[in-house]
């Protein structure tokens, strides 16, 4: 086969993987240990290599693109642990966000996958939609009907990706469902800083008390916290699944939003939504309206715990006993390169001994919609973290992403308590205790 | 025996020439002879004596290799060396040659650490039984390319081929050197042997000789003195330094006299004291007098027995090869051969060792017999 | 029923795989110069299935390949067309970790990493560590009787397994060694060992673990010539000293490391010495001073001594990670492993400098300077038409490794890349001996065939014809 300079092979010519990319990658298998996917099945072509390697053949037009190689794109959770693990300096995470939509434009979908993929971009980007779900799922725990379902064997006969939503809903309080922050919250003493907060979807919903808690720490260290109303989803879960085009929307909307708030800086406390926040710029490089704007937010966008380290702190902490085990997000970690500062945050507050956990870069499988679409490797992956994080015995749990909350949460055994660590940041300035703080 | 014709070369050349000239002939392959008995009794029309082939091929100090004929004396080779402050990481009871040290797996204490030959030989030449010459391995201590033949020969009692020349890495000898001697049983000897490793005290040798726990430590004097000093301190007041002539009775027990019987057996490190408990169990049943050395942490044991009839040695040693099948009887008491087949169980790939057997010297003309009833 | 059907019943169709592009992404391993699709993939659960699927095989003549993490440099997975491979990637558990025996069992696919992080709380460790030891398998490492960094003190493998439960060529199951090294009979696992998948597939590894060393000192040296490194190296073997590890890379190779990670070489040194040593923590104490000492008598220009775990880990990353690096400062590369006697260190790093300035081609040097196992990294760009040119200048490394008295390949196996050069270290009768093993273990030859000898369809050889042996070429042996 013989290439032809530009030629795109099997892909079209609208952003195909990049072939010096591709020549990046010396198959050494540096990646493999890291892979999540590999760990489960052991199988080559799910492993960042492989899919590297199927990417490859279909640049050059030796394979198409098909339900085989989409599969195991597919299977990918996309958590880039396998990023930082390449010593080549392979961009998967750029092969990855190339190869995706051309996938959803040439591969049709199975009719159940459809249903399915429909189903939870109708409700997770849109935060009534999934306070109603949220409410129905209170609803169907305090009226015992999810006892009553498991005892009939309901859940046990609903396809495994319902299966998984339904375990995956945590026991929230009503009243938490409606939490939401005041649209401003002043700085204590000088302020330093104006920033504007993502809410997020599930973030607002499912975890109010965290955003509460985010708003006030910001506060507590001189930032001046603005809510930009009428924000909506930021596309994360559309960018990560391929949907390129919704995400783009959904990016120019929001930095609609975020421009009016004229803040210094946005933050973010979700891994995954401030990671697609910033990739606006390569999102929307092609849109002469917002190429621009999009660079400019892109830039100016922190994960909160990226921002307190870059802040001297200033509130002073109270001790706070316990010992952490800080759970890496994916989204935080090897997408953003923040692992460092939640640590040091953490290890600033006395009275916290931190504790790593084994194999801690191997993902929970959480992954955006990932444990709803692929439920099988993502409960597999669940089940391995829960038990390296009890192996590793802590009081308290933290890890600053909501998915990873959600999931880790799904297949501990142990009564441990699950925090976004700014909650106990939050609990420590506060001067109360853990418990009392998340109330 | 004594009718048997001898080859008896000094060179490649002359090695591969009495191959030749013997074919047809059953050989018996023989350096000093210090391990002829070890096994079955080879059937033989000529022996093949090695000790003529003695000489120092080439020392590279720089390199830490030395390359041998395969008969030169062990004891010779160390002396050479040591010339350089060097030393081939082998302590045997005896006095050898060097190829007949990898062909009968020997080694000592300081198996411990350095295991035996085959950790040390990096390249043969040998010349099979239809005068073949063939070499693997070379003059570099790191080295992956082709078939390693060493590790075959090692053990094959002459049954594989001739060794000719023998290429080994070498070891700087240490700047000090002590030994602590701890009397004690078995038991307790692994539980201590044990402390020291665990406790990065690094032992070069334990060993576990007939009562008492014997530990070698090697290095800068500085650090021997202080690792002994805490070993010491681990050991409790039984505990003394002992001079380094201690180790002789390890050889003595190993090497045995007339009369004797001396057997040797592997086994898992934790089954020492299980097995010196066998051993003096079934002894006193018998009216033997046995004696044991082991290198506990290799799983490496030697008993020897003395005193008694040769029923009564084939009657411990069968109890032995119930424990443990693969005991090797290296000495045997005079009528003990009548009593007890020269090897018990054979091992789950005994199916290879045969075929490795017959594609080596497919008419069986060397060693015949010696692993009977194996092969 | 064929064979292909017959595997399939035998392991169900989850675990084989006949999907052409699946197939695909298993025709190479880390060597990726030499690509051949196998029929199928069967990635077996357990030691049964790979013996029913290498029963299948044998009954059917199909040849096969086994395959760890594919991390091989040499091609020694590479598969054969009409054959199989069969991946041990299912097989993952650490079986038992045995402190008091101080051995562990393991499945081939555990990672040799792996090995030493089961045994880490009871204070043990396995010691060879290939500079792949996070990804590479305990399976390859027996193949390819593994080395890595600390071989010098620690040794190979093959010094460190006990047993090992293999599949032979006919599907029988066996047991190579035993519970200890004080076996009788030739030793078959220390020639299984290495034989880089020719001989049968180990489904069980019995490895022994050694307490770690109370300290361990490491410290980087630079120096201003390749030679004085050298130089300073055989000072400290000349003083008695057996270090844990001595690497030496150069400023090529440290400029990789430097794109790659956070690197603690000096950017612009000619060369540098890892030298570590491990042991009782006085024994240690006085031998790291006097390797400063001789490394300074040698002319070091600068010694940078890790001051805690962390720059003793970033000491070791870059120094690992150093191949792969490589690609980040070219397009394309060719890991070279040849060794040479340590003494001749010096002169063979000069002639590989002039035939790289020869060929217009750049070459890296990162290696083992304690056992002479040398790494050169060819460095070519496909695209400018240099694949060829590297490709000889590699090979000619190798084979000038042979003719200085040294050998093919150190640790990364013959394989595929170098069963061709195979006649320039050996004779015809060390290699017809060596097939002797062969057949006694695989009669009909079915197991990783290709692989190790050269075959006249391969290598092109004209037979017959008389060649010196190789050794005697290289004036170390004479001629009888």
């Amino acid at each position: 086969m013989v290439l032809i300079p530009g030629d795109t092979g099997s892909f079209d010519a609208h952003h195909p993987p990049r072939r010096e990319l591709l020549d990046d990658c010396v198959h050494c298998g540096f990646c493999l240990p890291t892979c999540p996917t590999y760990a489960v099945d052991g199988e080559e072509m799910d492993s960042p290599r492989g899919r590297i390697y199927l990417i490859d053949l279909a640049q050059r037009g030796e394979i198409p693109l098909d339900r085989t190689l989409a599969g195991h794109i597919d299977s990918c959770l996309g958590c880039l642990a396998c990023v930082p693990a390449c010593p080549s300096g392979v961009q998967y995470d750029l092969l990855l966000a190339a190869t995706r939509p051309q996938l959803e434009r040439h591969v049709p979908r199975t009719r159940r996958e459809r249903l399915v993929r429909r189903a939870i971009f109708a409700v997770f980007p849109y935060p009534a939609r999934m306070r109603a779900a949220a409410l129905l799922g209170v609803l169907y725990r305090r009226l015992g009907l999810r006892a009553l379902a498991h005892r009939l064997g309901l859940v046990d006969r609903l396809p495994a990706e319902l299966r998984a939503a339904e375990d995956l809903l945590p026991p929230v309080p009503v009243r938490s469902l409606f939490r939401r922050p005041p649209p401003i919250v002043p700085a204590v003493g000088e302020r330093r800083l104006r920033v504007a907060l993502l809410e997020g979807c599930a973030q607002r919903v499912l975890f109010g008390d965290v955003n509460a808690a985010t708003a006030r720490v910001l506060a507590a260290e001189g930032c001046e916290v603005v809510v930009p109303p009428g924000q909506r989803c930021c596309g994360a879960l559309n960018l990560h699944a391929g949907l390129e085009d919704d995400a783009a929307a959904r990016a120019r909307r929001l930095i609609d939003t975020f421009e009016t708030a004229r803040a210094d800086v946005v933050v973010v406390n979700v891994a995954g939504c401030g990671s697609s926040m910033k990739e606006y710029d390569r999102l929307l490089a092609d849109d002469p309206a917002y190429a621009e704007r999009a660079a400019r937010f892109a830039a100016s966008v922190r994960d909160v715990n990226e921002l307190l380290a870059e802040l001297e702190p200033r509130a002073p902490r109270h001790p706070v006993r316990a010992k952490v085990a800080y759970h890496d997000a994916c989204h935080l970690a090897n997408a953003q390169r923040i692992r460092r500062q939640p640590r040091d945050l953490l290890r600033a507050v006395p009275g916290i001994e931190l504790t790593d956990i084994p194999d801690a870069e191997i993902c929970c499988g959480s992954a955006g919609i990932y444990n709803l679409v692929q439920p099988r490797t993502a409960e597999e992956l669940g089940r391995r973290k829960a038990a390296n994080i009890e192996a590793a015995e802590p009081d308290v749990v933290a890890t600053a992403n909501a998915g990873c909350l959600l999931q880790v949460r799904r297949f501990l055994s142990a009564d441990l308590p699950l925090v976004h660590p700014i909650e106990i940041l939050d609990a420590s300035i506060r001067g109360v205790p853990l418990e009392r703080a998340r109330r | 025996m004594s009718t048997a014709t001898t080859y008896r070369p000094a060179t490649l050349a002359e090695l591969r020439d009495a191959l030749v000239d013997s074919a047809g002939e059953r050989l018996a392959v023989a350096g000093t002879g210090s391990a002829t008995a070890w096994g079955g009794e080879p059937v033989h029309d000529a022996v093949l004596d090695t000790t003529a082939m003695s000489g120092l091929i080439s020392c590279n100090p720089t390199d830490l290799t030395v390359a041998v004929q395969a008969g030169m004396p062990f004891a010779t080779l160390q002396e050479t060396l040591a010339e350089h402050d060097q030393w081939v990481a082998l302590d045997p009871a005896r006095a050898g040659t060097v190829g007949g040290l990898v062909a009968t797996a020997d080694a000592g204490p300081v198996r411990h650490t350095f295991g035996s030959l085959r950790d040390s030989v990096i390249g043969v030449t040998v010349v099979l039984a239809d005068a073949t010459v063939a070499r693997s391995g070379g003059y570099v201590i790191k080295n992956v390319a082709g078939y390693d033949l060493a590790k075959l020969f090692h053990g094959s009692l002459g049954t594989l081929g001739v060794l000719a020349e023998v290429v080994l890495r070498v070891r700087p000898r240490p700047a000090a050197t002590a030994t602590l001697a701890v009397p004690c049983d078995a038991a307790t000897a692994f539980d201590l042997g044990g402390r020291l490793i665990h406790g990065s005290l690094e032992p070069v040798a334990v060993e576990w000789c007939d009562g008492t726990l014997l530990a070698r430590f090697d290095g800068t004097s500085g650090g021997v003195e202080d690792r002994l000093r805490r070993a010491r301190a681990l050991a409790g007041s039984d505990a003394t330094d002992a001079p380094a002539d201690a180790w002789s009775v390890v050889a003595d027990l190993v090497s045995g006299d007339d009369g004797d019987t001396v057997v040797r057996l592997g086994t898992a490190p934790d089954r020492t004291p299980e097995l010196a408990a066998l051993v003096a169990r079934e002894a006193a049943a018998h009216a033997v007098d046995a004696a044991m050395t082991s290198s506990p942490f290799a799983g490496a044991h030697t008993v020897r027995l003395r005193g008694g009839s040769a029923a009564a040695h084939a009657a411990v040693v069968t109890a032995l090869r119930t424990e443990q099948p693969a005991v090797t009887v290296c000495r045997w008491t005079d009528g003990l051969r009548a009593e007890l087949p020269a090897w018990g169980e054979p091992p789950p790939a005994v199916a290879v060792l045969r075929a490795v057997k017959r594609a080596f010297d497919p008419d069986d003309r060397l060693g015949r017999g010696r692993f009977a009833p194996w092969f | 029923m064929s064979w292909s059907a017959e595997l399939t019943e035998a392991l169900g169709r989850a675990n084989v795989i006949t999907d052409p592009a699946r197939l695909r992404t298993y025709e190479c391993d880390g060597l990726t110069g030499y690509r051949v699709q196998p029929a199928m993939v069967v990635l077996p659960r357990s030691a049964a299935e790979v013996a029913a699927a290498v029963r299948v095989c044998a009954r059917h003549g199909v040849p096969f390949v086994a395959r760890g993490a594919g991390t091989g440099l040499s091609g020694g997975a590479l598969p054969v067309a009409d054959g199989i491979v069969i991946s041990l990637q299912k097989l993952r558990r650490v079986v038992e970790v045995d402190p008091v025996n101080l051995r562990a069992v393991v499945e081939p696919g555990v990672t040799n990493l792996d090995i030493s992080k089961a045994a880490a709380p009871y204070g043990l460790y396995y010691a060879p560590d290939p500079s792949s030891q996070q990804v590479c398998t305990i399976g390859g490492n027996v193949a390819e009787n593994s080395g890595g960094a600390h071989c010098l003190k620690y040794g190979f493998t093959v010094n460190h397994v006990l047993a090992a439960e293999v599949v032979l060529a006919d599907g029988t199951v066996t047991t190579l060694g035993g519970d200890s090294a004080q076996l009788p009979g030739y030793d078959l696992l220390g020639a299984f060992i290495g034989s880089e998948g020719t001989l049968g597939i180990v489904t069980q590894v019995t490895v022994r673990l050694l307490a770690k060393p109370a300290a361990v000192r490491t410290m980087v040296a630079d120096f201003a010539t390749v030679a004085g490194a050298g130089d300073a190296v055989t000072g400290i073997i000349a003083a008695g000293i057996v270090p844990a590890a001595v690497e030496m890379l150069d400023n090529l190779a440290i400029q990789a490391v430097a794109a790659s990670t956070e690197s603690v070489y000096t950017p612009d040194t000619v060369a540098a010495l890892v030298v570590e040593l491990d042991g009782p923590p006085d024994d240690v104490a006085e031998q790291f001073d006097e390797v400063q000492e001789i490394c300074r008598e040698h002319g070091c220009t600068k010694i940078m001594v890790a001051a805690d775990a962390e720059q003793r880990r970033l000491i070791w990353t870059g120094r690992k990670a150093a191949f792969a690096a490589v690609g980040r400062i070219s397009p394309d590369y060719f890991v070279q492993d040849g060794v040479v006697p340590r003494g001749r260190l010096a002169e063979v790093l000069g002639r590989i400098a002039a035939m790289a300035d020869d060929a217009g081609i750049r070459v890296a040097n990162v290696f083992h300077a304690g056992d002479g196992n040398l790494h050169p990294l060819v460095l070519y760009s496909e695209a400018d038409g240099e694949h060829d040119r590297a490709e000889r200048l590699s090979t000619e490394i190798a084979e000038l490794c042979v003719e200085l008295g040294g050998s093919l390949s150190g640790e990364h196996g013959i394989g595929a890349d170098k069963a061709c050069s195979m006649p320039r270290m050996f004779g015809e009768d060390d290699l017809a001996t060596m097939l002797r093993l062969r057949t006694a273990f695989d009669p009909d030859g079915l197991c990783n065939p290709g692989k190790v000898f050269p075959t006249p369809r391969l290598c092109g050889e004209r037979p017959g014809k008389y060649r010196p042996h190789p050794l005697e070429e290289a004036g170390v042996i004479e001629r009888l």
